[in-house]
């Protein structure tokens, strides 16, 4: 099966699913504009009128870099604990392409997901708090995408040690939190933190989408690099969690 | 068309297959047979590469399955129990997804998908999720996944597990068809002998990571025995009858002891007329005395009794 067909399949089955559960669709939806207009008062309450707008803007862009990143990272781990859960994980190890060229096929899927719920999300609460931020978002999600695949590389990792160990919901909570440090963080022109996952990519599109400056190429190779890099050591750091799995028989065993 | 060899797991000091070797063919219908612990999901597991053994072989059609990258698309499995599809999803979005997966074309698996839905009788179920269905037709669905795609070789692991009689009788039926019409392997492991009797031509017992015995069922009913007689006896009489009943059994017989009581397992009927007339020479009055034809399962666990006391 070509990777475009393991995408489109990846796809009908999300579908399935949300139209499945339409009210679950819904009302995470809805609860993701609540949570941000819930933060958005508060910062604003906190601002002064000099500062307020740049604050403002700085949140609603940070806000959709972490909803971005978040999806990113929990497309592999959500899907490989909840189908553990629901008990059919061993099938999808069938799966003939393999099981981590569906897993990737799978957070792509589950970004391109997150491209039309993202866009939905800042329009309403942009709407909702009456702040418009020019964004340009073909540039911020295609640089999304590119520094997103660092985070796909931590949930290979996260996942592999859920293969292996089943509870790692504290890790998975932890790095909730620590992602809203990710996107904030500055981490361009390059320094100590360009070399955690996802930070350099946020700061590039922060300079490019809010601070309004141009494309700088070294900038945009620390992002790529940065991904591969993260992605590379993911997948080399996950397949030998599976095979560790499989020699100690854990697959399956919830 | 799969080839077994030699296959040898353990973890750690604890052996869970030794030596496993066996071969299916292509349309046959072979049972796993064994009690638990005995290495029948491990077996069903390394074929599936869900793990990894420290020696040995697996091949298919003449291939090393480790190192077949078309293999996986000619397998289907119903693992351990009824979790085996998306319970969010139809019965049909599972069969959709799965076969998909496997490479087949919407076409086909639609056409697939629509037969067998009628065969398995859930096509009146197809607008329900997995996770509405009852445990048979849950059982059903992951059948139906399974064969959604039409594979070549068939792993089911206890699939009449928590099924009532109606649908095992379904199952037994479409196993048959499938395997006859189709060609398809099925290796069967289940504790359900009648089940295993009625579609299985050729049993693989395992014990204790061990293959025991291999063969036609036939041939394997006819090792076992086929009546069981249950004596109990006041202390003094239990003592004294022990020592005689190996001689008053000269042929296939097998004592044991369980509840106080004295097991006996027999291959004719009249062996017990030996007994019973000794008991009344030496004026020996049983608290209780039973003699009961035995189950082919029953049958079967005294094969398995047999291996662990030799």
């Amino acid at each position: 099966m070509s990777f475009s067909a393991l995408i489109a399949n990846e796809t009908k089955l999300q579908v399935y699913e949300m139209k499945q559960y339409w009210f679950e669709t819904v009302s995470s939806l809805v609860m993701m504009c609540a949570v941000f207009a819930g933060l958005f008062y508060g910062v604003k309450s906190f601002t002064t009128p000099g500062d307020g707008a740049t604050s403002l803007d700085g949140l609603v862009f940070g806000f959709l870099l972490w909803i971005f990143a978040l999806s990113a990272y929990s497309s592999i781990t959500k899907s490989l604990v909840e189908d553990n859960q629901k008990g059919f994980l061993e099938q999808l190890f069938l799966c003939p392409n393999g099981f981590t060229q569906l897993m990737l096929a799978r957070s792509l899927v589950e970004m391109m997901w997150s491209v039309v719920f993202v866009t939905l999300i800042a329009y309403i609460t942009m709407f909702v708090t009456n702040n418009w931020i020019d964004l340009n978002f073909f540039y911020f999600y295609l640089l999304m995408f590119i520094s997103s695949l660092s985070l796909v590389g931590l949930g290979f990792i996260v996942s592999g040690l859920a293969l292996n160990f089943k509870k790692v919901g504290t890790i998975a909570a932890l790095f909730n939190i620590a992602f809203m440090g990710l996107v904030a963080i500055d981490a361009l022109p390059l320094n100590i933190f360009s070399l955690l996952p996802f930070t350099a990519g946020a700061s590039l599109s922060r300079d490019i989408l809010l601070q309004n400056e141009p494309l700088n190429m070294f900038h945009l190779a620390i992002v790529v690099t940065n991904s591969v890099v993260y992605l590379v050591v993911g997948i080399f750091v996950f397949k030998h969690l599976v095979k560790r799995a499989k020699r100690l028989n854990l697959l399956g065993q919830y | 068309m799969l080839s077994v060899n030699q296959l040898s797991k353990s973890y750690g000091d604890q052996q869970a297959l030794q030596d496993v070797s066996f071969e299916l063919a292509a349309g046959e219908r072979v049972a796993l047979l064994g009690a638990n612990g005995s290495g029948k999901t491990t077996t069903i597991n390394s074929i599936c590469r869900l793990l990894e053994w420290q020696q040995g072989n697996i091949l298919f059609e003449q291939q090393d399955i480790t190192k077949s990258t078309d293999y996986m698309r000619h397998i289907g499995a119903v693992l351990g129990g009824c979790r085996n599809v998306n319970w969010r999803l139809t019965a049909s979005q599972n069969a959709e997804y799965f076969a998909r997966l496997h490479g087949t074309s919407k076409k086909q698996a639609f056409k697939t998908i629509t037969r067998l839905e009628e065969q398995l009788g859930l096509a009146q179920y197809a607008k329900k999720e997995v996770g509405k269905l009852s445990t048979g037709n849950k059982q059903k669905a992951a059948l139906l996944s399974a064969l959604a795609h039409q594979p070549k070789l068939l792993l089911l692991d206890e699939p009449t597990l928590g099924l009532d009689i109606q649908t095992v009788d379904e199952l037994q039926k479409i196993i048959i068809e499938q395997s006859n019409e189709l060609n398809q392997a099925f290796l069967i492991t289940s504790h359900d002998m009648a089940f295993i009797e009625k579609i299985c031509t050729r049993v693989i017992v395992l014990n204790k990571g061990k293959v025991i015995y291999s063969g036609d069922i036939k041939a394997l009913k006819e090792q076992l025995y086929h009546f069981e007689m249950r004596l109990k006896l006041t202390p003094p009489d239990n003592t004294q009858i022990e020592g005689h009943l190996k001689e008053l059994w000269p042929n296939h017989s097998h004592l044991s002891s369980e509840d106080e009581q004295i097991i006996v397992h027999y291959d004719s009927p009249e062996q017990a007329f030996a007994t019973i007339n000794w008991l009344a020479q030496q004026a020996i009055v049983p608290l209780d005395l039973t003699i009961n034809p035995l189950s082919v399962e029953t049958a079967y666990q005294t094969l398995l009794d047999q291996e662990v006391n030799a």
